[in-house]
């Protein structure tokens, strides 16, 4: 249908509605439901028919039920957009709140709290008012929604006409469950967002958690819907009970809801029973043996959307207790009908459940996704055995199956396989002879993809002893030099050439000659820079030179993982939520999207912001800019502590600096450019946190063996006195966190009593408030906070100190980001938030 | 908890929208979805691309596919995912109840209905009803005679203008006062094999899902009770709301007051099945770009009853281009654009085995097959529960009428795969 028709289409319904808004003749209703069915019609697929709001009002003058329906649609859709008209049916909306039927009293009122339209509030708080009293459960579940409604249009309105008092009463002793049920939601809802600003919600809402709401709850249980029962089962996840008993009962209770049909339920109930026992060793080893059986049925309903949630929980699950499904590992085995986002997270579960009574079958079964048809899970198949090999000592079976990988001649089965085998070697030297066996067959012509290649010329070099043609094969690299495209491979190529000239000088010696030559007149920088370092290392001294670049190799244990132990802590905090589906904890998103509402001390900002606020969203997109600072921060930094790392492996001699020195700092940074790679990769906290340390222990830190620092003798501390009562505005925090750097990161585990002072963010903010540090923000769940101080004697906008401080609940563990305009004084600040932090009790 | 719910048609176009919270969900976030979902230039041979969680820069997005029809939901918080899932899976559940079917046309047809039905199911992100008996006694579902009587009088409309008995009984899953002129209660006990055959032929694989489905037209509050032969062999169960959980727990019986109408009374696992009732071998043999076929199909263990609807799937592999295969019973058919070859073989015979014999030609400068096929074979017995799972008998009480009970089995193969 184009404009123009629609136009007339809408005009022509309009003068029909006209016509018959006055007429009282008989079969008229009939007509008008024909062209009501017309309008929501219209609506239903998005069709703007606002403009028919004054005529759609002008028929509702009428008993019809099935009339008053569809108008209570099409007003609920529209008033928000047109609130002078909205204003029209108030009238006919608060006569039907007191209406004879129950059904039209219920009605009119959830169509009277849909309007959301501000200046007719005061309409809304009477019907309500009668609503929460009406005899009939319906009208008075209805209201119950209703006040939550009207929070959100007008929250003074709301607290100020002690809706939520009613609602709690209704709470505790409402006969209805659906009206129980629609009051917990929206006291929930409602005391969450109030909390953010007041200290009264908080507790309100704690007050939730409280003995007797959790008791009278639980006793009326099974009367209420199955999706009211998640939502209890979420608070009661919060609860703690007060004995051993409680715990047991409470479980008993609730024992059956993990056979419920609703999935949504059954996951809730498992997470009471996870956070029930978590203090409870033994009980919580039973807890997982009998959420095994639901959670894999979960997982083999069939429907795909359900196997991919379940199944992300199962991974953090197994993350937690492996042993428990190493012997369900084949309902991990994937279909070939499953979505591909369904096979992937299978495939992580099977490298995670693979242990050594298993490995043989999993591996064997991985073996066969190796020549699925869908490229992207065979080279996922590959990669976890590749982790599985790299988890177990029982490599020889592993070894078969990579023989058969290279068999199969296919170019990125071969790829992967060679990147697996570099890994492997780094991890078990021992098995070089095996490998390079399987790898000596492979063909350096069938490789195209970089990683691959880089392996394959890695493996020539480190073992050119054991590969008889390794000079050969390299030779014929260099002599393609120019076709090479990815100057990784040809940085790696330059290197494995002199490792293999070390080993095998003779055969080496013209190709290496060649390779530099190749290298010195390369377009790359890093390749240039490499091929010019090698050359003068090894006219410097060849023994030299091969300390340098041929060092002895120690064998890699860990390699570093994709997530720490804490992020998965973290993660399990937030079990049954969306973050895990995501497989992040959620306060990532939060920082990025702010997705949750976030708050502004009263205090300093006193501005509440909602979720779609254009200031956070500056906010939010300066900690995408401060992340990218951060990072390549930590980069220069690794390049600039390379020059001291490349001297102290050989002693250089002193002229270090010099501009002639062959191992100046310029041409001394392409050295680390294989290993610093990684070392940031691996522990990215370390090199930060000691961005404020000595640049002697940059060295340390590009070994990744960060954390070690403390063990150096900290400088003389100069005395802190921090500014009793700082001023800061948020824009100039936001701008300030955006400049700045972190110039330290301070851990801190809060003792167990501490913790249970954190229900909420605002005890600990007053806490910091009298050790003279300031809150910007707090937000709950995770509980995160933004503080920031001032040196007593800084003049205005200087001398401020900048805090992040997010804290785990479960594990008590609050981890700050420090950035400070004076980084000298940062480490004397740390100390004293720490010890402000250790002061923080009940 | 849920903004709003969006129904995108295979194609994209935002068949109906759905508000349920005051700040309105602008429509330009289904475009986004369609985008990840559906990456331009690349073929849709996968339809669920996206996981049923993803982030967009504004909301969280909850998403379910049936029958092409993609279910999209926007939340700003964070809240229970399967919760958000499970909603989303019991509208497109009551849809299909609502319209006997369900497909895209089926919606467009009854806009309206689904709108109607979508404001009573979800308040202000909450989930209220979703019990389709109790939606029916305040949305009338669309029926033959509803229709004709729309058509001679004029009037139609769906909504009913009653207030449902059952929203505050305490059998919240059946209305009061419900009257059948003939009362009659039917329990179909439907299992789904799931077994995968791996590449040496071995069953790696080979458990059960089922599903109890209950379709019940009795008058009054009737309590039944349905007991097995041999209830030890489930694995694990999981129960509708109605079935007291005591009674299963201590003497493995069913007791339930059943809703009125088609329900799932409940669904199980049986795991660690040892044999399949029809065996696949296939035998690939590759040379100089031919690729010999050979597939064998017949009965391993006689069920004791016809194996019907006997299809075989063989998904090609990109690199074949033709494919030359005849088969001694049933027909064959290759789809050339998704190189899947169908071999509709119906019901096998007891006394010959059919068989897939030719060839397959590979596309130029490939000697042999590199990625191989995963066959997958379906079929259908009736009257017989693979598992076994037997009822015993059900009885009943509370009603002053002799209900007519029917029962059937049913075993179909949903996931029976033979890598090759």
């Amino acid at each position: 249908m184009n404009a123009d028709n629609r136009k007339g289409e809408l005009a022509e319904l309009k003068a029909q509605l006209r016509q018959l808004a006055g007429s009282r003749a008989p079969g008229v209703e009939e007509l008008k439901r024909e062209l009501y069915k017309k309008v929501i019609n219209y609506l239903t697929v998005g069709i703007d028919v606002s403009s028919l709001f004054s005529e759609m009002v002008m028929c509702s003058a009428t008993s019809d039920l099935v009339l008053k329906k569809m108008c209570y649609l099409y007003v609920g859709n529209y008033a928000r957009g047109h609130p002078d008209l909205a204003l029209l049916t108030i009238n006919f909306l608060q006569k039907d709140c007191q209406d004879d039927d129950p059904m039209i009293r219920g009605l009119a009122l959830r169509s009277l709290c849909s309007l959301r339209v501000k200046n007719l509030v005061e309409y809304l708080v009477g019907p309500l008012q009668r609503g929460l009293k009406d005899n009939n459960g319906y009208v008075r579940s209805v209201a119950a929604l209703g006040v939550l409604k009207l929070y959100h249009i007008a929250p003074s309105s709301c607290t100020e006409n002690e809706f939520p008092v009613t609602l709690k009463a209704l709470l505790l002793h409402d006969s209805d469950p659906q009206v129980v049920a629609n009051c917990l939601y929206s006291l929930l809802e409602i005391w969450s967002m109030e909390g953010n600003s007041s200290e009264a919600a908080l507790r309100e809402k704690e007050s939730l958690l409280s003995r007797n709401v959790i008791l009278s709850l639980l006793n009326r249980f099974k009367d209420f819907s199955e999706w009211a029962q998640c939502l209890v089962l979420e608070l009661v996840s919060k609860y703690v009970p007060e004995d051993a008993q409680e715990t047991h009962d409470m479980m008993d209770l609730l024992d059956d809801r993990l056979q419920h049909a609703n999935s949504a339920v059954v996951l809730a109930t498992i997470k009471v029973f996870l956070h029930l026992t978590m203090s409870m060793a033994e009980v919580h080893q039973k807890v997982y043996e009998r959420i095994k059986a639901p959670l894999l049925t979960l997982v083999s309903s069939g429907i795909a959307e359900l196997s991919y949630a379940v199944l992300s929980h199962l991974h953090l699950l197994v993350l937690r207790a492996p042993v428990l499904f190493a012997s369900d590992y084949k309902h991990f085995y994937c279909r070939y009908s499953d979505p591909s986002y369904v096979k992937k997270l299978k495939l992580e579960m099977l490298t995670a459940v693979a242990n050594e009574s298993n490995t043989y079958d999993i591996v064997t079964e991985l073996s066969e996704y190796a020549a699925n048809v869908d490229v992207t899970i065979a080279r996922e198949s590959i990669r976890a055995v590749g982790k599985i090999a790299l988890q177990q000592y029982d490599v020889n079976a592993i070894v078969d199956r990579l023989l058969q990988f290279l068999e199969m001649e296919k170019d990125y089965v071969t790829a992967e396989t060679l990147v697996l085998v570099k890994d492997l070697l780094r991890k078990y030297p021992q098995w070089s002879h095996d490998c390079i066996a399987v790898v000596g067959g492979v063909s350096s012509k069938s490789i195209t993809e970089p990683k691959a290649k880089s392996a394959l010329i890695w493996m020539l070099g480190e073992y050119a002893y054991d590969m008889n043609d390794a000079p050969y094969v390299l030779e014929g690299f260099v002599q393609n030099w120019a076709e090479e495209d990815f100057p990784e491979v040809r940085l790696e190529l330059l290197t494995a050439v002199a490792k293999c000239f070390f080993k095998r000088p003779p055969e080496t010696l013209k190709i290496l000659g060649s390779a530099l030559s190749y290298g010195l007149a390369d377009a790359n920088q890093d390749v240039h820079d490499r091929a010019l370092l090698y050359y003068r290392l090894l006219q410097h001294s060849v023994e030299i030179a091969e300390r340098v670049i041929s060092p002895p190799k120690q064998a890699v244990s860990v390699f570093a993982g994709d997530q720490s132990i804490e992020i998965k802590d973290r993660i399990f905090d937030e079990f049954n939520s969306l973050s895990v589906v995501y497989r992040q904890p959620s306060y990532m998103f939060l920082d990025k999207d702010q997705r949750s509402p976030f708050t502004f001390s009263e205090d300093t900002g006193s501005s509440v912001l909602g979720p779609q606020s254009p200031e956070r969203e500056d906010l939010a997109s300066d900690y995408d800019t401060r992340d990218n600072e951060l990072l390549l921060g930590a980069h220069e930094k690794e390049e600039s502590r390379a020059v001291s790392n490349g001297s102290h492996g050989f002693s250089a001699p002193k002229s270090q600096t010099s501009q002639h020195d062959p191992f100046a700092p310029r041409s001394a940074s392409p050295t680390q450019t294989a290993q610093p790679a990684r070392a940031t990769a691996a522990s990215p906290q370390a090199t930060v946190s000691s961005s404020a340390a000595s640049p002697l222990l940059a060295v340390d830190d590009l070994l990744g063996l960060g954390p070690s620092i403390p063990a150096e003798p900290a400088p003389p501390v100069p005395q802190l006195k921090l500014n009793a009562k700082p001023v800061l505005d948020p824009a100039s925090f936001k701008r300030k966190w955006g400049q700045l750097t972190v110039a330290l990161t301070v851990e801190y585990t809060f003792p167990a009593e501490a913790l249970h002072g954190l229900t909420g963010p605002q005890p600990l903010v007053r806490h910091m408030q009298a050790n003279s540090v300031q809150c910007m923000a707090s937000g709950n769940a995770p509980l995160k906070f933004f503080f920031f101080a001032q040196l007593s004697d800084a003049a205005p906008n200087s001398g401020f100190f900048l805090v992040e401080l997010v804290v785990t609940t479960s594990s008590g563990l609050a981890s700050a980001k420090i950035k400070a305009d004076e980084a000298s004084m940062a480490p004397a600040f740390a100390d004293s938030l720490r010890s402000a932090l250790s002061k923080f009790g009940p | 908890m849920l903004h709003c719910m969006f129904l995108l048609s295979d194609v994209g176009e935002i068949m109906l929208e759905k508000q349920w919270m005051g700040q309105q969900v602008d429509r330009s976030i289904c475009s986004w979805f369609w985008t990840q979902a559906h990456p331009p230039g690349q073929d849709d041979s996968d339809p669920a691309k996206v996981p049923a969680v993803i982030a967009s820069p504004t909301y969280y997005l909850i998403n379910i596919v049936r029958e092409g029809v993609t279910f999209l939901a926007c939340t700003q918080s964070e809240m229970q995912p399967l919760l958000g899932i499970e909603f989303l899976c019991r509208v497109a559940d009551v849809l299909a109840d609502y319209f006997g079917g369900f497909n895209e046309d089926l919606i467009k047809d009854n806009y309206v209905l689904v709108y109607e039905l979508l404001d009573e199911m979800m308040d202000s992100g909450f989930p209220l009803t979703t019990e389709p008996s109790i939606l029916k006694e305040m949305i009338t579902p669309p029926n033959l005679v509803s229709r004709v009587l729309s058509v001679v009088t004029g009037g139609s409309s769906s909504m009913s203008s009653t207030l449902p008995t059952a929203a505050s009984s305490n059998v919240p899953w059946r209305a009061t006062g419900i009257k059948h002129t003939n009362n009659d209660v039917y329990f179909d006990l439907v299992e789904e094999m799931d077994a995968i055959v791996n590449k040496d032929g071995f069953l790696v694989k080979c458990q059960v899902y089922g599903e109890v489905q209950g379709n019940s037209r009795l008058s009054g509050m009737p309590e039944l009770t349905l007991n097995f032969v041999n209830p030890s062999i489930i694995s694990d169960v999981r129960f509708h709301p109605c079935v007291r959980y005591e009674d299963w727990e201590s003497r493995q019986l069913l007791k339930f007051v059943p809703p009125d109408g088609h329900f799932k009374l409940m669904s199980y696992r049986v795991k660690g099945l040892e044999n399949t009732p029809i065996y696949v071998k296939p035998q690939l043999s590759c040379s100089e770009g031919v690729v010999r076929v050979n597939i064998l199909v017949g009965i391993r263990v006689d069920p004791g009853r016809p194996i019907e609807s006997v299809v075989v799937d063989i998904p090609w592999p990109p690199s074949v281009t033709t494919t030359e295969l005849t088969a001694n019973l049933g027909t064959v058919s290759y789809n050339h654009s998704t190189k899947v070859c169908t071999w509709t073989i119906g019901r096998i015979p007891k006394e010959k085995s059919p068989c897939l014999t030719g060839s397959v030609n590979l596309e130029a400068g490939l000697d042999r097959l590199h990625e191989f096929p995963t066959i997958s074979v379906g079929f259908k017995i009736m009257g017989v529960a693979l598992s076994g799972l037997k009822v015993d008998k059900m009885e009943y009480a509370n009603v002053g009428y002799r209900p007519y009970k029917g029962f059937r089995a049913v075993t179909k193969a949903t996931c029976y795969e033979i890598r090759t």
